[in-house]
């Protein structure tokens, strides 16, 4: 199955030219309607104090819209793991809030923050597949939220999440690739079929955590293509840490820059030059 | 000696190294004496006792092999002891093993719940469980399945806790996220996870099961063990050779029917 965007070439600098709008002609049998326009995660004033008194993050202000693609860049240490584990919900943070669908999960815990969550999905730097099903099992498992009947704990697919996620597979260019065993894809391949379970979430929030840091250069860009359409096409508000600013700033909407815990800058990519991102790195090594 | 040598090899390191070995084959040294003291070695006793081996196996020879058909029942109560006490462990090994697990356990008084009975039934040999069952349920098959059950539940539940305590947990984190429930984590990306190498164990756990079914008759339990012991009691050699060929046969055969499976399911 190809997609518009599988074919490897030239990327022009601008997504809004690269990515068209929502509605275009887009195959994919069970593709998501375009979601309500709107800021969708709302971080104020997030802080985050380890026990040992270390401050990881401070004050931090982030809104992220649908259809907008953001990108956070900082070096190692800045503060943007934490920041992303604050946002789902695995760390408590210690002062602020994160809002999603009008509700604070920095506020929540348990089975209130698993609800809660429901909105948000997280792709990580590995795919994290089970290695031994198959790869729509895989994708049928990002439904599992939406299906906790005595069938699915008992190790049955949602039946009827099948057919979406056949649907999402086409959307990632995976649909011929479905019945194969996930622990024999390629990296770049697992990290689309990765996509595609966050996709059967059906997040209006879509966290990426370094989705690219094992791939390979085209895999890299395959992977960003990708989450660059589902904000443009989808209205998917994504939010993607990066270590590659020439990527950052090839497909983001917006570029954010941590250092120490602080926001840095948040602007648009066109306004934000190579050298307000190179200091990030170099004041940190100094 | 280049300086990055230098650098992790430090001086006197090599003479230490010398000191630490010597100590620690002095050591091995010892322990081997005392063993050799505490168990009463007597080698010489091995060639005085030669010429009583060899009147007992040519009294074995030949093998009984007319007692095939009425031993076919004990072979099968044998196998059928492995596969009670192998069944019934993996059934009940499961979910102790999951509670055992300190990466996926739900409480931690459940966890150290769960490694105290393991380790119980794993600390007791299963010959005094069947003497135990014995007592309780009387002679026959019963009391020596009960007894396999019941040790193969405390060594399955420790392997298979490691198991789960060594399995990859990045797709398990991945489904928490997604808002799956705590069971579904469990049946859809830990039990895929680990079932081939729980599968693996669990049949090793067959192997060992039929031998031990074969010394539990010797306590009552029924199977060719107690087979063996009536005719070694009745002086019939010939049909204890017999025995022991059938036990070697269904042995060997369990071994390359468990490793053929496991081949198949890793």
């Amino acid at each position: 199955m190809s997609t518009p965007f599988s074919a490897s070439g030239d990327i022009p600098l601008s997504p809004a030219a690269a990515f068209p709008a929502a509605g275009s002609d887009m195959p994919g049998a069970a593709r998501p309607a375009v979601r309500a326009s709107g800021v969708k995660l709302a971080v104020r004033d997030l802080t985050m104090c380890y026990e040992n008194g270390h401050t990881a993050l401070s004050n931090l202000n982030l809104s992220v819209s649908a259809g907008e693609m953001v990108v956070v860049l900082g070096s190692n240490g800045s503060g943007k793991s934490t920041f992303m584990k604050c946002v789902v919900g695995l760390n408590r943070p210690t002062g602020g809030s994160v809002k999603v669908a009008g509700r604070d999960l920095a506020a929540l815990s348990g089975e209130a923050l698993r609800r809660a969550r429901l909105p948000l999905a997280l792709i990580s730097q590995h795919a994290n597949l089970v290695k031994r099903r198959s790869v729509l099992a895989n994708v049928c498992c990002g439904a599992l939220g939406r299906h906790r009947t005595l069938a699915t704990a008992l190790g049955r697919l949602p039946r009827k999440e099948i057919e979406p996620a056949l649907g999402y597979l086409d959307e990632v260019g995976l649909l011929h690739l479905a019945r194969q065993r996930a622990g024999t894809l390629s990296g770049g391949q697992a990290q689309r079929v990765a996509v595609a379970r966050a996709l059967a979430q059906r997040p209006d929030v879509l966290l990426a955590d370094e989705p690219v840091a094992s791939l390979d250069p085209e895999a890299a860009d395959e992977v960003m293509r990708l989450l660059r359409r589902l904000a443009t096409e989808d209205g998917l508000a994504v939010v993607c840490v990066l270590h590659q600013p020439e990527l950052a700033a090839r497909y983001a909407d917006r570029l954010v820059g941590l250092r120490s815990g602080l926001l840095e800058f948040d602007r648009p990519a066109s306004e934000v030059s190579s050298q307000q991102i190179a200091s990030l790195y170099i004041a940190e090594a100094s | 000696m280049s300086k990055a040598i230098e650098l992790h090899t430090p001086p006197g390191a090599s003479g230490a190294r010398t000191f630490w070995s010597v100590c620690a084959a002095v050591v091995f040294l010892a322990l081997f004496v005392q063993a050799w003291i505490v168990v009463q070695a007597r080698p010489e006793d091995l060639l005085t006792g030669a010429h009583g081996m060899a009147d007992i196996i040519s009294r074995a020879m030949p093998p009984a092999f007319d007692q095939f058909v009425p031993n076919l029942w004990p072979v099968l109560e044998t196998i059928d002891l492995a596969i009670f006490g192998t069944v019934f462990g993996v059934l009940l090994a499961f979910p102790l093993s999951i509670l055992a697990a300190a990466n996926v356990t739900p409480a931690l008084p459940l966890y150290y719940g769960a490694r105290a009975l393991i380790g119980v039934t794993r600390a007791v040999p299963d010959l005094v469980w069947a003497l135990l069952f014995v007592t309780a349920v009387g002679l026959g098959p019963f009391p020596g399945a009960l007894a396999l059950a019941v040790h193969s539940v405390g060594m399955l539940g420790r392997l298979f806790a490691e198991v789960i305590e060594d399995m990859d947990m990045g797709p398990v984190e991945a489904l928490t996220l997604t808002g799956a429930g705590r069971v579904q984590v469990l049946t859809h990306a830990v039990v895929p996870g680990v079932l081939p190498s729980l599968l693996g164990i669990g049949l090793f756990r067959f192997d060992e099961n039929l031998r031990s079914s074969l010394v539990l008759g010797f306590v009552g339990a029924g199977g060719i063990g107690f087979q063996l012991l009536t005719a070694m009691n009745l002086f019939q050699y010939q049909t204890v050779s017999f025995l022991l060929i059938a036990t070697f046969v269904l042995v060997t055969g369990a071994e390359r029917v468990s490793a053929y499976l496991r081949r198949l399911f890793m």
